[in-house]
């Protein structure tokens, strides 16, 4: 081997060298480069989910469906369902008659000669069969096999117990946009509640659930519209209150509507009235003076006051249906004298008067979730003669419900609790209570109210059984600013069982006439107590109330059973 | 050597990327089945969203009260009629007052008949 030879195999290794390098630079590009593309390969087909395709295939909206209105108990009050709109493409349709004979055929109520000048009209390439049709009613339509015919989906808001409840679950517009009662509210002041329902995982949405129930909303609704028809009223309300959980349990106000109807064209006397409407309850509101006086402090159950002499107050004198010379407490309630609450009011004062009021929420406008609310008429300045007028509910005026829900609360124990339209339970309204009077003065109210009943105005409303307590109102309207005698707003505020209460009633009828039995008469103990004693002995087995009987209850049940048989 | 290395390389990306396409065809399906499910349940949702309507619509208080009345000549309940369950085997009547097997009627039966 030469020295040549070896220098050159050198250079040949050193050559091989050199190439290996090259080609290793290469080799780690190229892995790299596929590797890259490796890993993208296999992020694309397995990794990557592509949700949004599934969505489109399925034919799915993006957006939240809108959450259905159902009762206590999970009954449907309002619902969407899916309706489809039907339309043909002229353009496409082949044999016009024919189309048109079998559309007619199947489509009740079509215009068969419109639609034959829209088919035959050049260039015209969309017209609407039929708008809002069900499933059933679609598929019939799309099997005739006509070309050209189409159908897009819509949503529709139906209210399947119809005017039952109309007034709390309201209405929407075309667009489904709430526009009166809850339906309002879930698009409005309660839009964070109704983001609360929605679970967007599964693209559903939770019902929202009412206090109301149903069959009670039935039984005072019948009631109440039977009262106004025996009594010939311009118009009527009735509440259920659970006065532990501040719930409605039922609300009717009449005349009502039908959520359904496509022109609903409402008239003043078809809204709330016991919302919407502010009005001087009259002697109901006695019962806001006697707890003020009481836990005042200024009277009690020992007290007496003169009530023989109208009280002169100015130029202006209080007077009494019936005169009495001297009457106590508990006579000045169940005879509902005006001279001895606007006394007891008076005792009280002025300044004194006007902070209970407002502690109680008589001043203020009361706010639900129905945004259908009125803000309280008050005196423009506040004197000793707005005080005793005030005293025995006139000269300021709220809503039915505001009143309904202060006796509530000055019975319930002396806890103000918010009225509500959501359903609720004890342990959620007594987080949000408050103390407005002692419990020692809303025992002494209860007292009260349940001797009203066994004696005083409210005799017609004890349901044997059920322990009724209650204050009856007959308000004068006002007219071109004079009470005018003849027109009168008849109410009756209760609560039962009185032992231990637990709901408060409200019947309200407006301008009732005199009617067969009611010797002539048109005052509250006629019209509105027997109204609200059939609503209790129809609604007390709902609520789960135990009648309960004493020896006196037993022999009044054996006196008109024999009545009866004889 | 490279030969046999390369040729190795080679059936392993056919094999693998037979696999993948297979199982990407595969996954495909899955998620049209999917789809396809959910769908359905979209579907029967609104099925069941109709039915509680027409439920509700058909069971609504106002109607019941008013078959009640008119067909059963139902009464309000009163609260007398309530009976504590201690007392209640003094309220039982020794005999039933209707013999339905004796009689060997269907009341409800026979309602239905007539109705239709």
């Amino acid at each position: 081997m030469t020295n040549g030879a070896r220098q050159n195999e050198m250079a040949n290794g050193n050559r091989r060298l050199k190439g290996q390098n090259r080609i290793r630079l290469l080799g780690i590009g190229f892995s790299l480069f596929f590797g890259a593309i490796a890993i993208q390969l296999g992020q694309l087909t397995l990794l990557h989910h592509q949700p949004a395709q599934i969505a489109e295939l399925a034919g799915q909206e993006p957006r939240q469906p809108r959450p259905d209105i159902v009762d206590r108990n999970g009954v449907v009050m309002a619902t969407d369902v899916a309706v489809f709109s039907l339309f043909i493409d002229p353009r496409k349709v082949i044999d016009v008659d024919e189309a048109i004979e079998l559309l007619t055929a199947n489509i009740s109520d079509l215009d068969a000669k419109g639609l034959r000048e829209r088919l035959k009209q050049p260039g015209r390439a969309f017209v609407w069969l039929k708008r809002q049709v069900g499933p059933d009613e679609r598929d019939a339509i799309y099997n005739l096999g006509i070309p050209g015919v189409g159908f897009v989906e819509d949503r529709k808001r139906v209210y399947p117990l119809a005017r039952l409840a109309a007034h709390t679950v309201g209405y929407v517009d075309v667009d489904t946009k709430g526009i009166a009662g809850i339906e309002k509210f879930l698009d409005d002041q309660g839009a964070i509640y109704t983001a609360s329902l929605n679970e967007p995982t599964t693209h559903t949405t939770e019902p929202a659930q009412l206090s109301l129930d149903m069959r009670v909303q039935q039984a005072v609704t019948d009631e109440v519209a039977k009262a106004v028809t025996k009594f010939r009223a311009k118009s009527g309300g009735g509440i259920i209150l659970d006065i532990e959980t501040g719930e409605i349990i039922a609300l009717a106000s009449l005349p009502d509507f039908n959520p359904n109807a496509e022109d609903k064209h409402l008239t003043s006397d078809q809204q709330n009235k016991l919302t919407s409407g502010v009005y001087e309850l009259g002697s109901v509101i006695k019962a806001v003076t006697f707890a003020m006086a009481l836990d005042y402090g200024t009277a009690n159950l020992s007290s007496h006051f003169s009530t023989g002499a109208p009280l002169q107050i100015g130029k202006f004198r209080i007077h009494d249906l019936h005169s009495h010379a001297e009457q106590s407490m508990e006579e000045v309630f169940t005879n509902s004298s005006n001279i001895g609450t606007a006394k007891m009011a008076l005792q009280v004062g002025l300044d004194n008067h006007m902070e209970f009021l407002k502690r109680v929420g008589l001043l203020d406008r009361l706010v639900t979730e129905v945004p259908e609310n009125a803000k309280p008429l008050l005196p423009h300045n506040w004197s000793r003669l707005s005080s005793a007028t005030a005293a025995f509910g006139h000269g300021f005026a709220v809503q039915p419900l505001q009143g309904l829900s202060v006796i509530a609360d000055l019975i319930n124990g002396g806890m103000a609790v918010q009225p509500t339209f959501l359903k609720r339970n004890k342990e959620e309204a007594q987080a949000l209570a408050h103390r407005i009077v002692k419990p020692e003065t809303s025992a002494t109210m209860r007292y009260l109210f349940r001797a009203n009943v066994q004696k005083g105005t409210g005799e017609f409303a004890d349901v044997i059984g059920y322990r009724v307590g209650g204050k009856t109102g007959t308000a004068e309207k006002v007219e071109h600013g004079r009470y005018v005698k003849d027109k009168v707003l008849a109410s009756f505020i209760g609560a039962f069982p009185m032992d231990q209460p637990k709901y408060a009633i409200l019947v309200m009828l407006d301008e009732p006439q005199a009617a067969p039995g009611t010797h002539g008469f048109s005052t509250a103990g006629w019209n509105a107590v027997p109204t609200s004693a059939a609503i209790i002995e129809r609604v007390a087995p709902l609520l789960g109330v135990e009648p309960k009987f004493t020896d006196e209850d037993l022999a009044k049940l054996a006196k008109q059973n024999k009545k009866k048989e004889g | 050597m490279f030969k046999l290395i390369n040729a190795a390389l080679v059936i392993c990306v056919l094999i693998s990327a037979f696999f993948l396409y297979s199982l990407e065809h595969a996954t495909r399906g899955f998620e049209r089945n999917i789809a396809k499910t959910e769908k359905q349940i979209i579907d029967e949702r609104e099925k069941i969203k109709l039915l509680n309507a027409e439920w509700t619509s058909l069971t609504r208080p106002e109607r019941i009260q008013h078959l009640a009345e008119e067909q059963l000549h139902l009464k309000n309940l009163q609260a007398q009629q309530f009976v504590p369950l201690a007392e209640i085997g003094a309220k039982v009547p020794q005999t039933p007052p209707i013999k339905l097997e004796a009689q060997n009627a269907d009341p409800i039966g026979n309602m239905l008949e007539k109705l239709q």
